[in-house]
């Protein structure tokens, strides 16, 4: 069984996509195979891989309540693809979106099932997830967290002498536990969706977020965008004035 | 201001601006959106890509009524209008709030009136449905306080219909 993952997210590094299509993998079983697609040159690998491939999982963010323009393109390509090379596999997706609510993927994943009866290929479903950017945020506030543990820990190792120090260890885990219940959906969900993909079978539509409540979520969302633009300058530069 | 976005070429922008009071051409030659935000927290309603698309958000923001003219792609806007769509988030303001019981961006230019998309090309039952919606949920995305869809067979029906 050979699964081929697709990070369509156009950022390089630190993308939400990026997440999310290595916490599928993690749940998948066989051989699976992770490639980026951020330009028409990417098309090439990822359509080798998909020669011999059972299921396609496509990790992809929601720009304007749809795919953004260069998944666009690629579904194009795709289509063809599929149709000349008589290849029938499943597909999957795992779509993000800035806004709290998952459901506000639901446009695009009807716009996948379409092009899945387009290219005769068979559409198994998706996870639809909200506030996709600051669950990425906090799997990298949880490498720094774990980051700074082991640093106090060795520290405390040698002021100390001491092995087990307890206090240390029940914060990071109570930290560390607060950030896994903020992704528990996620988690929940990505691991259904994997025994589906392993079992090649349908998986059907679900929407997740991460679990804050949505004005606690939007307050946040605010302090994060007003701080990123005061050290862009763009709070300085007519930040929500006419241009 | 009525503006046109459509995909079609040179000759339907210059009979079409007859009909508006702007117009943008999606021809594709432009480049796709990198998912930055700059044109939100960095140099705003400015995208650093500079090519014809840059501002062109100031265009889109400005309009009461946006009549998009778009071949069906899976139910949905062609690439090269949806690549227009993405670079031109800078409409709003990377603030947000709560729309129809919703989270969405505050809007950089106010409220629209119409949101009309005139859809050409071969298309299936399935796929009007999910345009319908979508429009819908774009039409609350981009404040329009209207939004309608039509679909026709050819370019030069949905031209007539403007
Ligand atoms: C051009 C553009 C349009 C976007 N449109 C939406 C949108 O309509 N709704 C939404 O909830 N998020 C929207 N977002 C936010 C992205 O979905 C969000 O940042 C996502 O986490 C990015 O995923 P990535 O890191 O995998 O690229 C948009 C982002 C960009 C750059």
């Amino acid at each position: 069984m050979k699964t081929v993952l697709v990070n369509c997210s156009p950022k390089k590094r630190f993308s939400a996509s990026a997440y999310l299509a290595a916490l599928q993998s993690f749940f998948l079983k066989g051989k699976k195979v992770t490639k980026n697609l951020r330009s028409k040159k990417d098309y090439t690998p990822v359509f080798e891989q998909l020669k011999d491939a059972d299921s396609l999982v496509l990790c992809l963010p929601l720009y304007a309540d749809g795919p953004p323009s260069h998944v666009s393109a690629f579904l194009e390509e795709a289509e063809l693809f599929f149709l000349k090379n008589n290849l029938h596999p499943n597909l999957y997706c795992i779509a993000n979106n800035g806004f709290i609510e998952g459901r506000q993927n639901e446009a695009l994943m009807q716009v996948m099932e379409n092009f899945c009866h387009r290219a005769g290929i068979n559409w198994c479903g998706g996870v639809g997830i909200g506030g996709g950017v600051m669950l990425n945020i906090t799997r990298i506030v949880f490498v720094i967290q774990t980051a700074i543990f082991f640093i106090q820990y060795i520290i405390g190792i040698i002021q100390t002498g001491l092995f087990l120090n307890t206090g240390l260890l029940y914060a990071f885990l109570q930290n560390a536990g607060l950030l896994l219940f903020f992704n528990s959906g996620v988690l929940f969900f990505l691991i259904r969706m994997g025994s589906a993909v392993n079992k090649c079978s349908v998986s059907g539509k679900h929407y997740t977020r991460i679990l804050l409540p949505s004005f606690i979520f939007i307050l946040i969302a605010n302090i994060f965008f007003t701080l990123l633009s005061l050290f862009q300058g763009g709070l300085f530069r007519g930040w929500l004035k006419k241009k | 201001m009525k503006v046109i976005l459509h995909d079609l070429d040179w000759q339907y922008s210059q009979r079409l601006l007859t009909k508006c009071d702007a117009i943008v051409e999606a021809d594709g030659k432009y480049a796709p959106c990198k998912g930055c935000f700059g044109c939100w927290v960095k140099h705003p309603a400015e995208c650093f890509i500079k090519d014809k698309l840059q501002t062109a958000c100031r265009i889109l923001g400005r309009a009461d009524q946006l009549v998009i003219i778009t071949k069906n792609l899976y139910g949905t806007y062609s690439t090269k209008i949806k690549n227009v769509m993405d670079r031109t988030i800078g409409t709003s303001t990377p603030l947000c709030v709560y729309r129809q019981r919703e989270m969405h961006h505050t809007l950089r230019y106010g409220k629209h009136a119409l949101l009309k998309v005139l859809v050409y090309g071969d298309i299936t039952e399935r796929e009007k449905a999910t345009f319908i919606y979508m429009v819908k949920r774009n039409a609350v995305n981009d404040g329009y306080n209207k939004s309608e869809v039509l679909f026709f067979h050819s370019a030069a029906e949905a031209e007539r219909a403007v």
